[in-house]
């Protein structure tokens, strides 16, 4: 691998700036995910930072299960992110459905509509499994 | 050996370097007064490093030259401004009658373009952010402008350079500006969209304000723009009311970091305690109690004026 390579894999690395999207949740893990962003767990130590728009982001978090509605908005979102981008998916709900799989308005987990690179069970899932999970998606950038 | 001034030092490298230890400065400050770790030292380059390695997205209907320039020529205006301001002795590397004003306009021009970048990028938040752009412009610009001249009237000289010689042999007088130099720091926050003035890039209300569109290296290029605007304010409003120069221009250039670094201090606890106010609060604000008191200085400056043999 060339040095500039290796320069641009270790910038990668230590800035990931996340756009958070809820995907029809139920607050439970979106909490959870500002709860991971607040001082006590203090995520700008790894320079992870919250943006509001797309175009800024390198990793998209998403919760809660898919639904027709917000279906084509992460569909958008999703397509509005600058190369290279990941998707992080929180949540029994984001990862298969969850206990709305099946339901007549849930198209189901997001690995359905957008490629997913990390799942985070749990419901909800905890702020470390979060900052874990982050981390161990971080350390395959190489 | 002016390609070395623009190029090294005093200008783009330098005020690169310095831009992004001073960011590095002012967000672990922030941090820390909020009881957290913080960032570490390299993280503004690791984040400039990203974006200008990440795809470059220009919107389908936008003018692509445009986008393109607008960031380039913020960069520029506020790399270009430094020549003008005494760093390490109280004459700057050029300096002519009038260039107070000719720094002036040189650190607004960042703010139009970012007012033209948010005006081009045909986005809904992003135009909303650059109409109040120039809203706070407005606001802000003619008291900074007052307290930056308030010393000149005192010094008779709207050279950055005379103004700085004038106080190095005059230092009581500098206490007399205090209030201009209050003004003068709550206007640059203004200046730099920082809290509590941070109006035009709400990130809780309209996203990411005028640089909503911009992505990769054209945002990177708008994030050194900033930077270098915070060193280039600071380091004005050092030269005019904190003037202190040695005759060794190495120590006195480890002074002028010195200032620099109390300056950003100071701004980076206002950032710290306060929250975000309107923008008819804002303007209240600089037009009701920032520009009486800049104007109250002027007047001052003036009586005492004629009242000391200077």
């Amino acid at each position: 691998m060339s040095l500039d390579q290796k320069i641009i894999n270790w910038a990668r690395r230590k800035s990931p700036w996340i756009v958070h999207f809820n995907a029809g949740a139920c607050n439970g893990c979106d909490i959870e995910v500002i709860d991971a962003l607040t001082p006590r767990f203090d995520l700008e130590r790894f320079g992870i930072m919250q943006k509001g728009t797309p175009r800024h982001g390198d990793i998209l978090v998403v919760t809660g299960a898919v639904t027709m509605q917000t279906r084509d908005r992460l569909i958008r979102t999703y397509e509005q992110m600058p190369e290279p981008k990941f998707v992080v998916a929180i949540g029994a709900c984001a990862c298969t459905g969850g206990v709305f799989d099946g339901c007549y308005c849930v198209c189901g987990g997001v690995n359905e509509i957008i490629p997913v690179d990390a799942y985070i069970p749990g419901c909800a899932a905890r702020p470390e499994a979060i900052i874990d999970a982050v981390v161990k998606l971080l350390s395959t950038i190489k | 050996m002016s390609i070395f001034y623009l190029l090294v030092f005093p200008g783009f490298l330098f005020l690169s370097a310095l831009g992004l230890f001073m960011e590095y400065f002012d967000r672990k400050v922030y941090a820390r007064m909020q009881n957290r770790v913080g960032p570490p030292w390299y993280q503004p380059l690791a984040d400039i490093i990203k974006l200008v390695s990440k795809e470059t997205i220009i919107p389908y209907d936008t003018n692509k030259k445009m986008f393109a320039a607008l960031p380039v020529i913020a960069l520029a205006a506020a790399t270009t401004a430094i020549f003008y301001i005494p760093i390490w002795s109280s004459h700057a590397l050029f300096s002519f009658t009038g260039d107070i004003i000719v720094v002036l306009y040189l650190l607004t021009i960042p703010t139009l373009t970012f007012f033209l970048a948010g005006w081009n990028s045909n986005s809904l938040f992003a135009g909303i952010g650059a109409v109040r752009n120039l809203t706070q412009l407005f606001s802000y610009e003619v008291p900074l402008y007052m307290g930056l001249l308030a010393p000149a009237f005192l010094a008779s000289s709207w050279s950055l350079s005379e103004i700085s010689q004038f106080y190095t042999t005059h230092p009581l007088l500098i206490l007399l500006n205090i209030p201009a130099f209050i003004v003068c720091i709550i206007a640059v926050q203004g200046k730099l969209e920082r809290v509590p003035f941070d109006i035009p890039d709400a990130e809780t209300e309209i996203v990411a304000g005028s640089f909503t569109e911009y992505s990769g290296r054209y945002f990177a290029i708008f994030r050194m723009a900033l930077d270098t605007e915070l060193v280039v304010a600071a380091t004005l409003l050092a030269a005019v009311f904190i003037p202190v120069f040695v005759a060794n221009p190495f120590i006195s250039f480890l002074i002028y970091l010195a200032k620099v670094f109390v300056i950003i201090f100071i701004l980076a606890i206002f950032r710290s305690v306060m929250a975000r106010i309107r923008m008819e609060q804002m303007v209240k604000f600089c037009w009701r109690y920032l520009a009486p008191l800049a104007l109250a200085q002027i007047i001052i400056n003036i009586l005492i004026k004629g009242v000391l043999p200077l």
